[in-house]
C-alpha cells in the first residue's frame, strides 16, 4: 500500500482553482520531486497533505489515515518544512527544537537524544545556544529542516528545502535528503531542476494545478528523446511541459 | 495536557525573555504606584481633617482598606484595560504573520490545546502583574499598623484576598478577549485595537445603563465588566460575579478555538 495516496485532490479559492483533480501515489522509501513553476500549486498541495489546509474535493491518505478525518494520526507521521521556516526568532535553537520535540510527543531522555541526533545530522552544533534571530538565513533554513526530522517521522514533506542556502550548504542538504531515502518517504518541492536531478528518483511535474508528468526521472528523459528524436535536457522537457 | 504545558512553556519563555513584557510590567507598576501614593496622600489629608474637626467618630470611619486599597484596586481595572491587550496581541497574530502557526497546526496537537496553552501563559502574566502589586498592601501593613488605633491590622486581609481574586478573574477575562482578537488577524496592531475597543465597550456599558431603563438597562448593567469587580473589592464574593467572569472567559476561549479550528475547514 502506498504511504501517500492522493486522489482527485482539488483546491478552489474564490475564483481560482489552484489544483485541479490531481492524483498520485508515493511508495515507502521513495524520494519524489515535486516540480513546477512558481504558482503551479506545489505549496498548496503540500499544505493540504500536511493537514494545514483542507481540500475542496478529493482524498488524501497518509499511511492509511485520511488527513481530514484523522488529522492527529497523520500529523504524528509527517515531518513538514514549510516554504518559510517556521521558527521563533526570540527562542534559541536549543529552546526551539526542544519545544517542537515536545509538540511531537517526545519527553525526557528520548527528547534530548532526538534533539541531539537532528542537530548533528543537520549541522547546528555551532549555533545551538544562539537566538534564532541572530543566526544566518541558511542556518534558519537548517533549523526548519531539523524541526521536520524530529521524532523520526515516516513521511517528510519539504517545501523548497534549499532556498537561501549557499552552494556548499545546498550540496550538504541534498546529500542529507538522499540519505533519508529508504527509511523515510520524502516529497520535495522545488522549482530548481538540478535539485530534482541531484536528489530524486521520481519526478512529478505540476503546471497550473494539473499533473503534466509523473514518472521516474530517466524514463522521462528517454520518453522525450524518442518523441523529439534527439536528447532533450530536463530543462527543455520542463519548459515544453509547462508551456503556457 | 502535556501539549498544553509545552505551548504554555514556550509562550512563557518568550514573555520572560523579550522586552515587551518588561515594558508592560514597568508601566503597570509605575501607574499603580502613582495611584497608590495619590490615595495614601488623600487618606492622610482626611485623617488629619478628622482629627482636627471630627474627632473619634469620623476617625473610626477611616481605614486603609476602604480609603486606599479600594480605589487603588478599582483603578487597577482601568490600568489592566490598557496593559493586558498589549500582552495578548502577539499570541496568535504573530504566529500567523511569521507562518509559525503552520508549525503548530501541522504538529500532532489539537487546536484546543494550542488555545489553552497560550491562555495559560497569559494567565501566568496576569498573576505575575498582580503579584507585583502585593507590595502596596504590604507597605500599608508594615507602616500603617502603628498609626492605627487598634494597632494590629492596618488592613482587612480578607477583603484584600477577595480583591485579588476579583482582579485575577477580571484580568483572566481581559486576556481571554485579547486572545480572541489576536486570533482573527495577522497584525498585532489590529489585534490590540480590537481588544481595546471590545474591552472599552464592556467598560462603558455600565454607564449607559443609567439612561436605559427597564430590561435593557439591567442587561447592560449585568454585562458591564468592571461593575462585577466592585463587590470583590468590598470583600464579598458573589456567585453572580464569579459566573459572569467565568462566562466571559469561556466565550472568549470558545470563540478563539472556533477561529483556530476553522483553519482546518476553510
Amino acid at each position: 500500500m502506498a504511504v501517500i495516496d492522493v486522489e482527485n485532490l482539488t483546491k478552489r479559492y474564490q475564483d481560482l482553482t489552484a489544483i485541479d483533480h490531481i492524483s498520485f501515489q508515493v511508495e515507502k522509501g521513495e524520494i519524489v520531486g515535486f516540480l513546477g513553476p512558481n504558482g503551479a500549486g506545489k505549496s498548496t498541495t503540500m499544505k493540504i497533505l500536511t493537514g494545514f489546509m483542507p481540500a475542496s474535493d478529493g482524498v488524501v491518505r497518509i499511511a492509511g489515515y485520511n488527513v481530514f478525518e484523522n488529522p492527529i494520526e497523520v500529523k504524528r507521521r509527517i515531518g513538514y518544512l514549510p516554504e518559510v521556516p517556521p521558527v521563533y526568532p526570540d527562542l534559541t535553537v536549543s529552546e526551539y527544537l526542544m519545544f517542537v520535540a515536545r509538540l511531537k510527543g517526545l519527553r525526557g531522555k528520548a527528547l534530548h537524544s532526538d534533539v541531539e541526533r537532528v542537530v548533528n545530522r543537520v549541522g547546528l552544533t555551532s549555533v545551538f545556544e544562539r537566538l534564532i534571530r541572530n543566526i544566518s538565513k541558511g542556518f534558519q533554513q537548517r533549523v526548519g529542516l531539523a524541526q521536520a526530522l524530529l521524532g523520526n517521522p515516516e513521511v517528510l514533506i519539504l517545501d523548497e528545502p534549499t532556498v537561501g542556502l549557499d552552494p556548499r550548504q545546498i550540496r550538504e542538504v541534498r546529500s542529507l535528503i538522499k540519505d533519508l531515502a529508504g527509511d523515510h518517504t520524502v516529497i520535495l518541492s522545488t522549482h530548481i531542476l538540478q535539485e530534482v536531478v541531484a536528489t530524486c528518483e521520481r519526478v512529478i511535474i505540476i503546471n497550473r494545478g494539473h499533473i503534466v508528468a509523473d514518472s521516474p526521472l530517466k524514463d522521462l528523459v528517454e520518453q522525450h528523446q524518442t518523441q523529439s528524436a534527439r536528447a532533450m535536457s530536463l530543462e527543455e522537457i520542463f519548459l515544453s511541459l509547462t508551456e503556457a | 495536557m502535556r501539549n498544553i504545558l509545552a505551548i504554555a512553556g514556550k509562550e512563557a519563555r518568550i514573555y520572560l525573555t523579550t522586552s515587551t513584557s518588561y515594558v508592560v510590567f514597568a508601566c503597570f507598576v509605575l501607574s499603580t504606584a502613582y495611584f497608590f501614593q495619590l490615595f495614601v496622600g488623600q487618606f492622610q489629608m482626611s485623617s488629619l481633617q478628622a482629627m482636627q474637626y471630627g474627632g473619634g467618630a469620623m476617625l473610626e470611619q477611616l481605614n486603609l482598606t476602604d480609603q486606599v486599597m479600594y480605589p487603588l484596586f478599582m483603578n487597577v481595572a482601568v490600568v489592566f484595560l490598557f496593559m493586558l491587550p498589549m500582552l495578548t496581541m502577539r499570541l496568535i497574530a504573530e504566529e500567523r504573520r511569521t507562518k509559525t502557526l503552520e508549525l503548530l497546526m501541522t504538529s500532532p496537537v489539537r487546536p484546543l490545546e494550542i488555545v489553552l496553552g497560550k491562555y495559560l501563559a497569559a494567565l501566568l502574566m496576569v498573576a505575575l502583574m498582580l503579584a507585583l502589586t502585593l507590595f502596596f498592601p504590604l507597605l500599608l501593613q508594615i507602616f500603617g499598623a502603628t498609626t492605627m488605633t487598634d494597632g494590629m491590622h492596618a488592613l482587612d486581609w480578607n477583603t484584600i484576598a477577595t480583591s485579588y481574586l476579583g482582579m485575577f478573574l477580571l484580568g483572566a477575562s481581559f486576556v481571554s478577549i485579547g486572545l480572541l482578537t489576536s486570533s482573527v488577524t495577522d497584525s498585532q496592531i489590529v489585534a490590540v485595537m480590537l481588544a481595546f475597543f471590545v474591552l472599552l465597550m464592556f467598560f462603558v456599558m455600565g454607564s449607559s445603563s443609567a439612561t436605559q431603563k427597564g430590561m435593557l438597562g439591567d442587561i447592560l448593567t449585568y454585562l458591564s465588566i468592571a461593575d462585577h469587580l466592585e463587590s470583590f473589592v468590598r470583600g464579598v464574593v458573589k456567585s453572580v460575579d464569579v459566573v459572569y467572569y467565568l462566562s466571559v472567559i469561556f466565550v472568549g476561549l470558545f470563540l478563539t478555538y472556533r477561529v483556530i479550528d476553522a483553519q482546518r475547514w476553510r
